[in-house]
């Protein structure tokens, strides 16, 4: 109640002007008031001590002369009361003190800290009922000091005491009152702290006279981590000063990092707000396929989580390594792994949708390095159930529904990030070794496209009902510029005779002379402009990647695939090692995830191409001589302790598995699953025998099992595949004949590219499996004798067709030379461009019948893709020169195959025109409406242009043509995607040539 | 002093005000017209070849034009031909305006400026002009119109082996190697195989006129044609301050986002997070 009335008076204003006051005057002042309450002090004192020294902490016990109980008899209220008026008038005196000469304390501090007043003062209280009121006061009290002293009061240990004195007293409190004033009084601390580290030193050194070691500040914080509200925020911030002075300060690192719970807490804390987060979502629209901050701010689980993960992500940024560190550990062991990992493999859709959409959230809302690379090594490296996280979501972008546009979202933000160990991991990896293109042709990857054939190449495959020739359609019209260049009479001041006579003497002349008019394209040239930027940012963004890919760095017979998994987490192990054993989480497994298996990925890709082929696939596989699949392999128990703790953190929310919906989407999609798995169990026990004893596995028992799979006997002579043999020979046929194509016209190459395609199409999957024999080159057995030995014992079987599968798969004559380093794998030696390229084709390759956002978001991935600088990329993506292995489909491929599908519908349908010109309108409108918003609520930045035509807010309905008619929208887009593309090829041209420094 | 050229005609730095200013998400905006990047235009009655070659949409072909003569400055550029300055007009991105300064040799402290003619039908048409403001005396230089033969070097034109920047550097050799055969000056030729001594004398009054008519108004009014003025530190000084202390940076001029990217992967390796210094911070 002192406390109140010294805050009260204060803040009333009656506060006594003290200014000009003679100090010593103040002193005289200070001392009487001083002697009048030592004498009530000492009245009630069961000691009657009349000295100044007091009982050590260890004798006050604060719990119970907090319960109320009077120890010492009745204090009259009279005293009670002049002891407050006292006290209140003292405080002034000493906060308006101002410090002595050359930072001295002044008269009445120094008075304050020999009679340690503070102290005493805060034992008088004790004695008394020391309510949750009386700490509020208190901690008021304090806050006031504190912040309005003219001098530093915190060096003296004397004022520093009581004060902690008094923060732990209120530590088991729970009243949110005194909370909030504890808060706030723990984050002017850490302000003075961040101010003046030589305080810091003191305030460990209290603790330690206290008998513990802790950094009481801090840990009377860390329970407020995740609060939400004003409260939590001010903790947060708090929290954040002390994080950025650990990062200069080894002893308040390592106390934080090695005695205290806040990483657990904080990493643990996002699982337990995770789970509190709906784990389904009302989708508003079909259009709706990520979280924009509208949608997740009306969500407030969504805002608190997003709370933590940005407390986290300024810690990752601010605080000590150590810290940072430990931190991001336990954030992939405590949250990623248990609890986000499984999330992603829940069994509905709608639920695996959701965390995607969440996973997709986070990504974008975290952007410190260091945690953002714990997501994406988790995305990239971890397995759930043996697969990869990352093939599990690639396999996801061909699910129908929202779960498939959902994942194009993410892919759009993953690729976004310019982050070369996506993309490496995504694409790069398939390209380096150059198995994509004939050898010859290594050369072309870095060659520049002078001349925009390319482009002109790209632009060439625009439908005829969306020629801009023939009917450019009247809102392009609008949009046209006259580029005139006699309007401009160039020359019309030219003064000298000499020069027009030059200009005009030759007949062929230079051309600046040309005066006839043209109607061009205008939305073109925002497409180069987009382009432009696309990829001068995109190539600033990639100087800090380690490789050119370019053909020749990373060297092509030098890809190294597998053994990706524990190097780049080592340092979270070392982290977690410094932490004691009793905080420590079980450290990563590395027993259980041994296996580089190459071909897990190959296995996700066949899932994607089953989409597609699944029928043809069943019949002429020999599925009945597949061995039983292995039972799952057991896990390591303290990982199966992990997952149950994390099932518990997040509150049954998985039980579900038991309640499980009557849904035929989930049947199948587990149905799929277990086929995947099935799979893969029949690849694993050579890969895991060998794996134990051979430093090199992966090739030779995934040959084996490819050949167990369907042996190329079966190939040649089965007759359920007596189809093939003809349909290779004339693909190859037909391959050459598109080589020689390629420099005719385009438009008549493309009957012959469909034709092509339509082969591809069927032969493209299965290649993967069969090992088309279509190379007539390079029939080498490759795999050195004594490795085969090796396996013999596991595939006495099938070793007799060891060198035939292996002369089909050798697609080239440098493949011997690439297996010599022994580093081989089918990635080598089947030319692949990945599950990532092959599956956002074959939605491509489905665009007439994709929603126009799915559309949007597919033609916003893919020109994110051709706008990256790398030349393996940029070539495969791009240059329509390059002549690629029969088994490659390129993006010209598919776009020429969807040309031919606008044409033959716009064959049959003689209404599309005007559909065509009504959905035009349509999409003009929709832009311009989010132009508008844009330029409104500027500031919000997108990662890329392909997103701005994709935000939330939903466009008018159209009126004259039903969204439905998604072959007519997909041809519009088709049209502008086109343009797009050679726009992206033009600018490359230019801009990838360019040097960027000097 | 030493004459300063006004323009800044170093070709590095023309490039980079070639990215035109236009508004940043204006789709429906139509953008300024892009300063060198100067529209161009073909004539529709432009023959069948050049729609065979460069696409079959007439209204895309004054794109590829642009773009192929754009990549042939990036060609220019990335040379750093000793000695040549060009920059492609503002009204056409045909017509480019250069200045070449030759260093020792007969023509010595020679600064020829000079016009390069591309045909519109490029890069499939016959080879590019070089045409001096003033005509050299020079056995190559047309004593008349100022233009080099350049066809000598270049018969026939062949698109991805022929390059402009290979006319820059043919025009430049031609003052460090003479040649007679076949001359579009005769007198020069004739002079320079009978008597060296007039012939020298001739080539300094000639580079002496040459270098007198610097500072005369470019002979095509054009924004960006290049013109000399004599050296004033007002003007002069500070630009050459920054010339000499000038690094681009890439970020420099790049308004707005920080984007940058990420990688922890290792030099030399192809593997994700293979760096060993995890985790690295940019």
């Amino acid at each position: 109640m002192m406390a109140s009335m010294v805050a009260n008076g204060n803040r009333d204003g009656q506060s006594l002007v003290l200014k000009g006051v003679d100090p010593e005057t103040c002193m005289i002042v200070f001392k009487n008031h001083w002697a009048q309450v030592v004498k009530i002090l000492e009245k009630h004192d069961p000691l009657r001590s009349s000295s100044s020294t007091l009982p050590s902490m260890g004798v006050i016990n604060l719990s119970s002369s907090s319960s109320g109980a009077q120890r010492f008899g009745n204090i009259p209220g009279d005293e009670a009361n002049a002891v407050q008026n006292y006290v209140e008038h003292m405080l002034f005196l000493l906060m308006e003190e101002e410090s002595g000469q050359a930072g001295a304390m002044g008269p009445i501090l120094e008075f304050v800290v020999m009679e340690n007043v503070m102290e005493r003062l805060f034992v008088w209280s004790l004695r008394r009922e020391f309510t949750d009121d009386m700490k509020l006061e208190q901690l008021k009290m304090y806050e006031m000091l504190v912040g309005q002293a003219q001098q530093p009061l915190l060096h003296h240990k004397p004022i520093l005491r009581p004060l902690m004195m008094l923060l732990s007293s209120c530590s088991s409190t729970a009243m949110p009152e005194v909370e909030a004033e504890l808060v706030l009084l723990l984050h002017q601390l850490c302000c003075i702290l961040a101010k003046d580290l030589s305080i810091l030193e003191l305030f460990f050194h209290t603790s330690e006279d206290q008998g513990s070691t802790n950094f009481l500040i801090f840990s009377l914080l860390i329970p407020f981590i995740h609060r939400e509200g004003s409260v939590g925020q001010q903790a947060r911030d708090a929290l954040l000063l002390i994080m950025s002075l650990s990062a200069e300060n080894q002893r308040v690192a390592k106390h934080i990092a090695e005695n205290t719970y806040f990483c657990p807490v904080l990493a643990t804390g996002l699982s337990g707000l995770y789970s509190s987060l709906p784990t389904k979502l009302d989708i508003p629209s079909e259009e709706w396929h990520c979280l924009h901050r509208e949608d997740w701010l009306t969500v407030p689980s969504l805002v608190q989580f997003l709370n933590s993960l940005e407390f986290c992500n300024a810690v990752t940024q601010v605080a000590h390594p150590d810290i940072r560190d430990q931190l991001l550990s336990y954030i992939y062991n405590g949250f990623l792994v248990p609890v986000l990992a499984p999330a992603l493999h829940k069994l509905t859709l709608e639920e695996v949708m959701t965390t995607t959409a969440y996973l997709d959230l986070f990504l974008r809302s975290v952007s410190e390095p260091a945690l953002l690379q714990t997501f994406l090594s988790f995305i990239l490296l971890h397995r759930h159930e043996s697969v990869h996280i990352l093939d599990t979501l690639i396999s996801r972008i061909n699910t129908p529904f929202q779960l498939g546009t959902v994942s194009l979202a993410l892919f759009r933000t993953l690729i976004g990030l310019y982050c070369e160990d996506v993309m490496l991991q995504l694409v790069l990896r398939y390209l380096i070794p150059c198995n994509h293109i004939m050898l010859s042709q290594r050369r072309v990857v870095r060659e520049r496209d002078c001349y925009s054939i390319s482009a002109a190449r790209i632009l060439a495959l625009t439908p005829s009902c969306c020629s801009p020739d023939r009917s450019p359609p009247p809102l392009r019209q609008l949009d046209s510029i006259l580029f005139s260049k006699g309007a401009d009479t160039p020359h019309k001041l030219s003064s000298t005779a000499e020069e027009t006579n030059l200009l005009s003497d030759d007949g062929s002349g230079n051309s600046c002379t040309i005066g006839s008019e043209i109607y061009l394209d205008v939305s073109y040239l925002h497409y180069l402009y987009d382009a432009r930027r696309s990829i001068s940012s995109c190539t600033r963004a990639c100087q800090v990647w380690s490789a050119l890919y370019d053909g020749e760095d990373p060297p092509p017979d030098r890809y190294e695939p597998g053994v990706l998994e524990e190097s780049g987490l080592k340092f979270r192990q070392t982290a977690l090692r410094k932490v004691p054993p009793s905080l420590a989480l079980p450290p990563r497994p590395s027993v259980p995830r041994p296996a580089p298996l190459p071909t897990v990925g190959q296995l996700e890709l066949e899932w994607d191409d089953s989409y597609d082929v699944c029928s043809v696939q069943v019949d002429t596989t020999p599925v009945e001589n597949k061995p039983a699949p292995f039972p799952p392999a057991e896990l390591p128990k303290h990982i199966q302790d992990m997952r149950r703790t994390a099932t518990m953190l997040v509150k049954g929310s998985y039980i579900e598995e038991n309640e499980f919906q009557d849904d035929v989407m989930v049947y199948n999609l587990v149905a799929k699953k277990d086929t995947t798995d099935a799979d893969r169990m029949e690849l694993n026990p050579g890969l895991l025998q060998s794996n134990e004893n051979h430093p090199s596995p992966a090739e030779a028992p995934v040959q084996h099992a490819l050949s167990l799979k369907l042996p190329p006997s079966v190939v040649a002579d089965d007759g359920s595949n007596g189809l093939d043999s003809p349909k290779t020979k004339k693909q190859v046929d037909c391959n050459a004949i598109v080589q020689n194509a390629a420099a005719a016209s385009a438009e008549r190459s493309d009957d012959l590219l469909a034709q092509y395609e339509e082969l591809l199409r069927t032969l493209d999957s299965e290649a993967g499996k069969k090992q088309v024999k279509g190379d007539g080159e390079a029939k080498k057995p490759v795999t050195p004798r004594q490795e085969e030995d090796e396996e013999d014992m596991d595939f006495t079987c099938f070793s007799a067709e060891t060198p035939e599968a292996e002369k089909v798969s050798a697609p080239f004559g440098s493949v011997h030379k690439l297996r010599k380093s022994g580093s081989a794998s089918r990635i080598q030696s089947v030319p692949f461009t990945g599950p990532f390229v092959s599956v956002l084709l074959s939605r491509l390759e489905n665009m007439l019948s994709n929603s126009l956002h799915v559309n949007l978001l597919l033609t916003g991935i893919l020109a994110q893709l051709a706008a990256y600088p790398q030349p393996l990329l940029r070539s495969f993506l791009l240059n329509t020169n390059l002549v690629f292995q029969p088994t490659v489909r390129s993006l010209y491929q598919v776009l020429a195959t969807v040309k031919n599908q606008i044409d033959e519908q716009a064959a049959r349908r003689k209404e599309l025109p005007e559909l065509i010109t009504a959905a035009q309108h349509w999409l003009l409108a929709r832009e311009t409406l989010f132009m508008e918003n844009e330029q409104s609520s500027s500031g919000s930045s997108s990662p890329f242009d392909g997103a701005r035509i994709l935000k939330n807010s939903p466009p008018p309905k159209p009126k004259a043509i039903s969204l439905d008619r998604t072959e007519v929208f997909a041809t519009v887009l088709f049209t502008e995607f086109l343009k797009e593309l050679a726009a992206i090829a033009q600018e490359h041209s230019i801009l990838s040539y360019i040097p960027m420094e000097e | 002093s030493r004459p300063l050229v006004d323009n800044e005609e170093q070709s590095g730095h023309g490039e980079q005000r070639a990215s035109p200013s236009r508004l940043p998400f204006g789709k429906k905006q139509l953008p300024p017209i892009p300063k060198t990047v100067a529209p161009i235009t073909k004539p529709m009655s432009t023959g069948p070849p050049v729609q065979s070659t460069n696409g079959t949409h007439a209204s895309y072909g004054p794109f590829y034009l642009e773009y192929s003569l754009l990549a042939e400055f990036t060609l220019v550029i990335k040379q750093k031909l000793p000695g040549i300055y060009v920059q492609p007009s503002y009204k056409s991105a045909l017509m480019w305006f250069g200045v070449i300064f030759i260093r020792h040799g007969l023509y010595q402290d020679g600064v020829f400026k000079f016009t390069v003619y591309i045909p519109d039908n490029y890069p499939d048409g016959d080879c590019p002009k070089l045409v001096f403001d003033i005509p050299v005396f020079h056995p190559l230089v047309d004593p008349v119109t100022g233009e080099l033969d350049v066809r000598r070097a270049f018969a026939k034109w062949r698109r991805n082996h022929n390059h402009i920047w290979q006319v820059l550097m043919y025009a430049r050799t031609v003052f460090y190697k003479i040649n007679t055969t076949d001359p579009l000056n005769p007198e020069a030729a004739v002079l320079y195989e009978k008597d060296v001594q007039l012939f020298k004398s001739k080539v300094v009054d000639s580079v002496k006129l040459c270098n007198s008519h610097l500072f005369d108004q470019p002979k095509i009014d054009d924004p960006y044609a290049i013109s000399f003025s004599p050296w004033n530190p007002a003007v002069h000084e500070e630009a050459k301050e920054r010339m000499f202390a000038f690094k681009r940076r890439p970020e420099d001029h790049h308004k707005g986002t920080q984007v940058s990217g990420l990688s922890w992967v290792k030099p030399g390796s192809t593997q994700p997070f293979s760096k060993d210094d995890n985790p690295p911070q940019s």
